[in-house]
């Protein structure tokens, strides 16, 4: 029999004639509910509302209550940078993204978090040993970040530690086929990639589901036990510029110098050369015109140069006249004491020449005049 | 009503414990093997849920990620007769849980302690072979991959499999390295005393030169000067010739006289003369001549 036929217009949780306005009477419904399934349960059927009727809308309630609770519980909420994965039964069912979302609440489905954006960050820092047998010291760190939450839970346990140790491997890989002076002066950059693609190759073979951001190598140093030779290693090469820069400075100073050497050498043969032939002609025109003058009068010219010379000559110097007529006697001329005499008296300022007259002792005298002239010629040479 | 809803609770309930001891999930990281009285019944259960026989059968579960063996540092020997320590650590996972169990009870420390053996004489082996250069260097990644595929095929029985075993780290022990720092700083110090010494080469390269430089430019000068004053002189000498040419026997008298001037004229100059001559020509009392 259909629900609403017409002029029936029943509904059978109303079990009369629809009344039409309100909202359903909870305990109606309930007492009606009662009716249709407790009549076919027993005898008890018809009882009414009492002790009994309370209870079990009590126990009504509480079912219902718990159901909605764990309904509730099935919101979640999924961070920006997160991702959710869903379980149902424990096989992976879904992945959702950011959002408020609902799902099935355990024990059926169950939600697992997984942040996708934050940036993840290991390090590792020891010493390592090169192509070349050498050990250096390497720092190195690597960015990286889930890829794939699902392989990040299912598939590996404690994969976070796992790319720690793949990159431990790694940096050793790369470092032992390279050479020190490489990986510690142009490789960086090289040791970085190399590394970088070790690293996610051996993450991805486990299916980590990490994905690599980024290498950096830190710091790349010889060990400490050999810094100081290193350090010293670096001060040679700068000695050696150091070095040769000096020498070219030298070099720079030396080379002008010379140059100015040079020229002043030139310069001074120059000034030479004209010194001389200036006097030369000096010289040489003095001479002509005292010749031109000499030939006008020869004799005379010849006879007051002659003594004028001889007078300077005389006036001068010390003498011993000796008058060779006056019969062959022997002469004592101490003539080193004269000298010395001559000598030491020319150093005082009254300082006097001597002539001997025409007798034969050969004395010395002083001569006002003589020692006058002494003393103007001495004055002037000095 | 109570007697009956009595019941019914009680066949509630009474349903609910035989349901949930029907009833099990399996994780994704999971394995699981159902034992009837301590028997394998079953081990090859995918993630999800499923049936067995409550009480009768229960159910153990076992990892099924990916497992990380990792080992202290050990010593090998090279060919060289060499030690050198090494870290490893080893990917592995359950492959066949049944065998597993039955050849551990489930425990992983069993399956550890016989992988790391196995790697271990595979390293020696390898190592053994080969020298620290080919070790560390050329061969490393070829040593990695023919362990992990021996350890493979060893572990087969034990239900596991191996995925991959990498080397951490190879490193010289500690007396060793004493002695890889001392060739290393004698290194040093041959590049920096060649550094120096050549610095010094170049250094006195150009000072040699600059001086040889410096040489060839004053003796040019000197060489250029000599011949300036050498024509000076010439002309100078030609000059004085021409002008004293006119008349020689003047120019004798004229020079010689000058020799005099200059040359008898101090008084340390000691002269001794008889008075005649053409200058003492009125010096005597004038004789009756």
């Amino acid at each position: 029999m259909a629900w609403n036929e017409p002029g029936k217009d029943q509904d059978p949780w109303s079990g009369g004639p629809k009344k039409g306005d309100g909202p359903p009477d909870l305990d109606e419904i309930w007492k009606q509910f009662r009716q249709r399934f407790g009549r076919g349960g027993g005898k008890d059927g018809g009882a009414g509302p009492g002790g009994p009727g309370m209870g079990q809308r009590g126990v009504l309630l509480i079912v219902i209550a718990a159901a909605a609770v764990w309904g509730f519980s099935g919101f979640y909420t999924v961070d920006d940078a997160e991702r959710a994965v869903i379980l149902q039964f424990g096989k992976y069912h879904d992945t959702e993204g950011p959002g408020l979302h609902w799902r099935i609440p355990s024990p059926i489905q169950s939600v697992e978090l997984v942040n996708v954006d934050s940036i993840r960050n290991v390090s590792d820092r020891a010493t390592m040993l090169t192509q070349d047998e050498n050990i250096v010291d390497v720092d190195i760190a690597t960015q990286y970040k889930v890829g794939s939450p699902e392989d990040f839970l299912f598939k590996i346990r404690e994969p976070d530690r796992t790319l720690h140790q793949a990159l431990r491997s790694a940096v050793r890989e790369v470092v032992g086929k390279a050479d020190m002076d490489f990986i510690l002066t142009e490789g960086r950059s090289e040791v970085e990639a190399r590394t970088r693609e070790i690293l996610q190759e051996a993450v991805d073979s486990y299916s980590t589901g990490l994905l690599v951001t980024g290498v950096n190598l830190r710091d790349a140093q010889p060990p400490e036990q050999v810094q100081d030779a290193f350090a010293d290693a670096i001060r040679a090469r700068e000695d050696h510029q150091r070095l040769i820069n000096e020498a070219q400075a030298y070099s720079n100073d030396v080379l002008p110098k010379a140059r100015g050497g040079a020229a002043r050498l030139v310069a001074e043969a120059e000034a030479y050369r004209e010194r001389v032939v200036a006097r030369a002609e000096g010289q040489a025109s003095r001479f002509s015109a005292l010749l031109t003058e000499y030939e006008r009068a020869p004799q005379v010219t010849r006879k007051r140069l002659y003594l004028d010379a001889m007078e300077t000559v005389l006036a001068n110097s010390s003498k011993v006249i000796v008058d060779d007529e006056a019969g062959n006697q022997m002469l004592y001329l101490p003539l080193d004491q004269l000298i010395r005499q001559r000598s030491g008296l020319k150093t005082d300022v009254g300082g006097s020449s001597s002539k001997s007259g025409s007798d034969s002792s050969g004395t010395s005298g002083g001569d006002t005049s003589g020692s006058r002239i002494q003393d103007l010629r001495s004055r002037r040479r000095n | 009503m109570t007697g009956r809803q009595l019941i019914v609770l009680a066949v509630a309930l009474g349903g609910l414990i035989i349901l949930s001891g029907s009833v099990f999930t399996v994780d994704e990281r999971e394995y699981a093997i159902l034992f009837q009285f301590g028997e394998i019944r079953r081990a090859d259960f995918e993630p999800g849920l499923h049936l067995k026989t409550p009480f009768v059968q229960n159910v153990r579960r076992f990892e099924r990620r990916i497992l990380t063996l990792d080992n202290q540092p050990e010593r090998f020997l090279t060919r060289e007769q060499k030690n050198v320590i090494v870290d490893f650590y080893a990917k592995w996972r359950i492959k066949d849980v049944g065998a597993f169990y039955r050849a551990t009870q489930g425990q992983e420390s069993i399956a550890l302690s016989r992988l790391s053996d196995i790697i271990r004489k595979g390293l020696r082996s390898e190592f053994g072979k080969r020298t620290i250069e080919e070790a560390v260097s050329g061969e490393r990644a070829q040593i990695m991959q023919m362990i992990s595929l021996s350890a493979n095929k060893q572990v087969d029985d034990l239900g596991i499999e191996v995925v991959d075993v990498r080397v951490q780290r190879i490193d010289l022990p500690g007396n060793v390295s004493e002695s890889v720092y001392n060739r290393m700083r004698s290194e040093r110090q041959e590049v920096a005393a060649e550094f120096r010494a050549e610095g010094a080469e170049a250094a006195e390269r150009i000072r040699a030169e600059a001086d040889r430089q410096r040489e060839v430019v004053l003796a040019n000068a000197y060489n250029q000067a000599e011949q300036t004053r050498g024509v000076g002189d010439a002309e100078s000498t030609e000059i004085y010739a021409q002008a004293f040419d006119r008349n020689r026997e003047f120019y004798s008298f004229y020079r010689s006289l000058e020799v005099y001037r200059n040359a008898i004229s101090d008084s340390g100059d000691m002269l001794i003369l008889q008075p005649e001559g053409e200058l003492f020509q009125y010096f005597n009392p004038p004789s009756p001549r």
